[in-house]
């Protein structure tokens, strides 16, 4: 046994300030990533929240040699036409852990638990000695106020330093600037590219500019003026939980009797649950214990109570606080991605796995600019919740499904237990306000049988659409190689024939004749295969716009 | 066509390929697409009688209709038939690695042929065959050979006599050469062979340094025999030299080679009865009076030998050991009664998945050189072949 003198208890802020590397800040270039993400991430929540279309700002800088060995000093600044934050709320939200509006509230939200930004501010302090700098303006603030925000780790607060107000040439919004140690990594998988493409293909509505070292400004339009409906959280379906969480619940409701906590607390429980539940003797829950009050209960009826709810057959919860992005957005928004020869995008309907509301959309589209990338294996763009994730890609259920699609049998190359290949990018969306992670630092998500089995369908659906374009593309190169051969190979064996036969040079005509014409049948008889796979192609077109 | 022996088809062959372009061509004037009939080389379509003793073809024919899939196997085939009549003609000969050039040079001269070049020598080498396979005619037939590989022969009593193409004659006395071997040529159809004393034997050994080392050992000198190095899978030559020993000599043949699938299928099994690949050429490239002298399972045992456990890491005997299945449901050589020795070789091996190799004889005595000469003497003698 540890000696009780020793035993200290410490704040949330100091165990993350200590276990940064849980949160996404295990490596200096992740540090840059997770810095530009956790801000990205806030902007987008706040102005959806707002019914704000947002226009986002993001710049990145180098400002020379970092403190820590090869590491770089970096700047990151993110600006966003949210609705601002009031001057004495940004200690809280930039400088407190797990100070969250959205914390276990149920919805489709990119940020839940309220770390992330915290751990940016952490990270720039430990190494650049000091926390963000936040400009923030709200409609209803005359001026806009201008602090540095730093953590105080041994009490998990934020502290406000520098405070001043000043005239923002704008009518509401936030700044926040991020100066800390890191290393940048513009291109690849877990390129800061590679974070703004997949950003802008997911928000269709987002309006980005954005400045990455030694580059011009950007600019991204948005392609569509819809927000995205984030549907309203539901209440927690009982079999999802465990009990302490169920008797944590209990806590929440204050002086209401049990059958009240029960149908206002949880989806799914009705009176006739309650009826059933009481009815059935071997659970020893009478009718009258439901009259209760729920605070007076004592643990020993609430674990009787949850293992008689586990045991109650109950509905499937709802699928109705799933969001989507929707076929007709995701069209609009994987133009943004470059020039696309063709494309194909599924919206899975909302459904239930592993007992949570889950919804997957699928895109997929051949690039022009990747046309040199035959051979290398598809990009792939995951994302949980509208937010991209780009590392340990192998455990993610979103690659487990690509590698289980037997992807040839649509027309594209594929080694054997591997990722396709070819000049595509895939883009896989998974939505759910209960998004199973495998880490803090909402990087991978958990491959659930029953997941990755829906990941899998959207993608086989998203495959046979894509493959009546392969299939046309095909019919097209095979016609055009075979007029080729057709030109190239007929007049050579005809001369070659007529050489080893001393034939005559009207003899020689008239089999060059002949030739053309078996060998034209040939490319007549492609061509109608041509017509009658666009045809298809048109016919699916179709149906798509009216779906 | 059927197929004939030697010289005779050469002469032929001009005609028969003018013949069969002028087909093609007077179908393209007509408009009508052209189809070209091979003989399908396969299994499928092998006969073995062991009263002929080698593979014959079946009725079988690979029909190549003329479309845009085919005019450039076509187009080539036209194109490279032109470089083997020009040989034939001038009387060139040249290895298929040379055609290779020969053929690149061609397309690389006369720019409207650049769509015909062949990118490595596979291609150019399929392009031959089709056109043997079109032709019924052996390779070599048309001036067109492997590199001589395999076949090295000693003896103290052969004397080989080759007519030149310019009808002069050489007279080769094996037992003149000394340590040197007679290498057989790619046609030894041009040869006559003689014995200055009668030969009572003819060994063929699948290494041909093993086949070495027992005439540096004495063998020749001590017996009235041949020894010949067969270097793995017997090419052309060795296949053809065995046969012409069997035909114009007459003497009892016997093949000494590792105990394993692969030397049964592919090297026994090609020597002594050709190969579903070249049906139209085992007549005069194989030995049907070759007997498998060992290493037979029972020596293992009788000599003590040395033998271990197909390794798993071995893809070649691995693949040899499931091929060996199928050739006992399928190949009509194993199926033979005749040849149920070597199909009884083939179940040992499939049901112990053990080998053993010919230079095991040598563990038998080590102090003694000669040991496997004795070995190999006593098992003919006592007829322990099969």
């Amino acid at each position: 046994m540890a000696d009780s003198k020793k035993i200290s208890s410490s704040s949330t802020a100091e165990y993350f300030s200590k276990n940064l590397q849980q949160v996404g800040f295990s490596s200096q270039t992740k540090a840059v990533l997770t810095t530009l993400k956790e801000a990205v991430d806030n902007a987008l929540d706040a102005c959806e929240e707002h019914g704000i279309t947002p226009d986002l700002k993001v710049e990145i800088d180098r400002l020379g040699p970092g403190s820590i060995k090869n590491s770089e000093r970096i700047r990151v600044v993110v600006e966003d036409n949210g609705p601002g934050i009031d001057g004495e709320d940004l200690p809280k939200v930039f400088g407190e852990y797990l100070a969250s509006s959205k914390f276990g509230r149920g919805r489709c939200t990119r940020g839940q638990q309220g770390i992330g930004i915290s751990a940016a501010t952490t990270w720039a302090q430990l190494t650049c000695a000091q926390g963000a700098k936040v400009v923030s303006k709200t409609k209803a603030m005359r001026k806009a106020v201008s602090a540095l925000i730093e953590v105080d780790i041994k009490n998990n607060k934020g502290v406000m330093k520098n405070r001043e107000t000043f005239d923002w040439d704008r009518p509401h919004g936030t700044r926040v600037e991020f100066m800390f140690d890191g290393r940048i990594q513009i291109n690849g998988e877990a390129g800061l590219l590679n974070y703004l493409l997949g950003s802008t293909l997911v928000n269709p509505h987002l309006n980005l500019e954005y400045k990455l070292p030694d580059q011009e400004w950007q600019k991204v339009e948005r392609v569509t003026q819809e927000m995205p409906m984030i549907p309203e959280a539901t209440e927690p379906h009982p079999h999802t939980m465990k009990l302490g969480e169920f008797i944590a619940h209990s806590h929440l409701f204050g002086r209401q009797k049990v059958s009240a906590w029960l149908k206002k607390g949880f989806s799914r429980i009705g009176d006739s649950v309650i009826d059933e539940i009481a009815k059935k003797k071997e659970f020893g829950l009478p009718k009258s214990m439901f009259e209760k009050l729920v605070d007076q209960l004592p643990d020993g009826e609430l674990n009787k109570l949850f293992s008689a709810i586990q045991n109650t057959e109950l509905k499937a919860p709802s699928t109705n606080s799933v969001l989507s992005i929707g076929e007709d957005a995701l069209a609009k928004s994987i133009q943004r991605l470059g020039k696309v020869d063709y494309f194909s995008v599924v919206t899975r309907k909302p459904t239930i796995c592993d007992f949570k509301p889950v919804q997957v959309e699928v895109a997929i589209a051949r690039l022009e600019s990747k046309s040199s990338e035959a051979d290398s294996p598809v990009q792939l763009l995951r994302f949980a919740n509208r937010v991209p994730l780009q590392f340990d890609k192998s455990a993610c259920a979103i690659a487990q499904s690509i590698t289980s699609v037997n992807w040839r049998s649509y027309g594209l190359a594929q080694p054997k237990d591997s990722f396709p290949t070819g000049p595509y990018i895939f883009a896989v969306s998974v939505v759910s306000p209960f998004i199973k992670f495998k880490n803090a630092s909402k990087e991978t998500i958990d491959a659930s049988d029953e997941l990755v089995e829906e990941i899998r369908r959207a993608l086989m659906q998203a495959g046979q659409k894509l493959s009546r374009y392969i299939k046309a593309e095909h019919k097209a190169n095979e016609l055009e190689e075979k007029i080729r051969y057709i030109e190239q190979f007929g007049p050579i064996l005809v001369e070659g024939l007529a050489r080893i036969t001393n034939a005559k040079e009207d003899q020689k005509k008239r089999a060059r004749d002949g030739l053309l014409k078996i060998l034209g049948r040939d490319a007549t008889a492609t061509e109608k295969e041509l017509t009658d796979a666009n045809k298809k192609l048109e016919i699916q077109k179709a149906k798509d716009a009216e779906e | 066509m059927s197929t004939r022996k030697g010289g005779k088809l050469q002469s032929e062959i001009p005609g028969l390929s003018k013949a069969l372009c002028m087909k093609l061509l007077s179908d393209l004037e007509r408009g009508k697409r052209p189809v070209l009939h091979a003989t399908k080389c396969s299994l499928d379509n092998a006969i073995y009688n062991h009263k002929v003793g080698y593979f014959t073809p079946g009725g079988k024919k690979v029909a190549t209709e003329l479309n845009v899939s085919s005019v450039k196997k076509m187009s080539r085939a036209v194109f490279m038939l032109e470089i083997l009549l020009r040989n034939i003609d001038t009387g060139a000969v040249n290895t298929k690695r040379e055609l290779y050039y020969i053929s690149k040079g061609e397309t690389k001269g006369t720019p409207s042929l650049k769509p015909l070049d062949f990118t490595e020598q596979g291609e150019s080498d399929d392009t031959i065959d089709f056109i043997c396979e079109l032709l019924e005619c052996y390779r070599e037939e048309m001036n067109c050979y492997a590199n001589d590989r395999g076949g090295q022969t000693y003896s103290q009593n052969l004397v080989v006599t080759e007519t030149l193409p310019d009808g002069d004659t050489a007279v080769v006395d094996l037992s003149k050469l000394g340590t040197s071997p007679f290498q057989p040529k790619n046609r030894p159809q041009n040869l006559r062979l003689s014995m200055k004393k009668k030969i009572d034997f003819c060994l063929i050994v699948e290494s041909e340094g093993t086949a070495n080392t027992l005439v540096a050992n004495g063998m020749t000198k001590r017996h009235n025999c041949i020894v010949m190095g067969a270097q793995g899978v017997p090419s052309n030559a060795v296949r053809g030299w065995a046969k012409l020993i069997q035909d114009q000599l007459s003497v009892p043949m016997y093949f000494f080679g590792d105990l394993d699938a692969y030397t049964m299928q592919n090297i026994f099994r090609t020597l002594k009865a050709g190969s579903a690949a070249s049906l139209i050429r085992n007549q005069d490239y194989s030995a049907p009076d070759v007997r498998f002298l060992g290493v037979l399972p029972e020596d293992i045992k009788k000599y003590d030998l040395f033998d271990y456990p197909v390794k798993e890491n071995d893809a070649q005997e691995v693949r040899a050991l499931k091929k060996a299945d199928d050739a006992l449901r399928n190949d009509p050589f194993f199926q033979d009664k005749k040849n149920k020795g070597s199909a009884d070789i083939l179940r040992w091996l499939m049901k112990n998945k053990r080998r053993c190799e010919q230079q095991a004889y040598f563990s038998v005595n080590p102090k003694d050189p000669t040991m496997p000469e004795k070995i190999i003497i006593d098992k003919i003698k006592r007829g322990e072949y099969v």
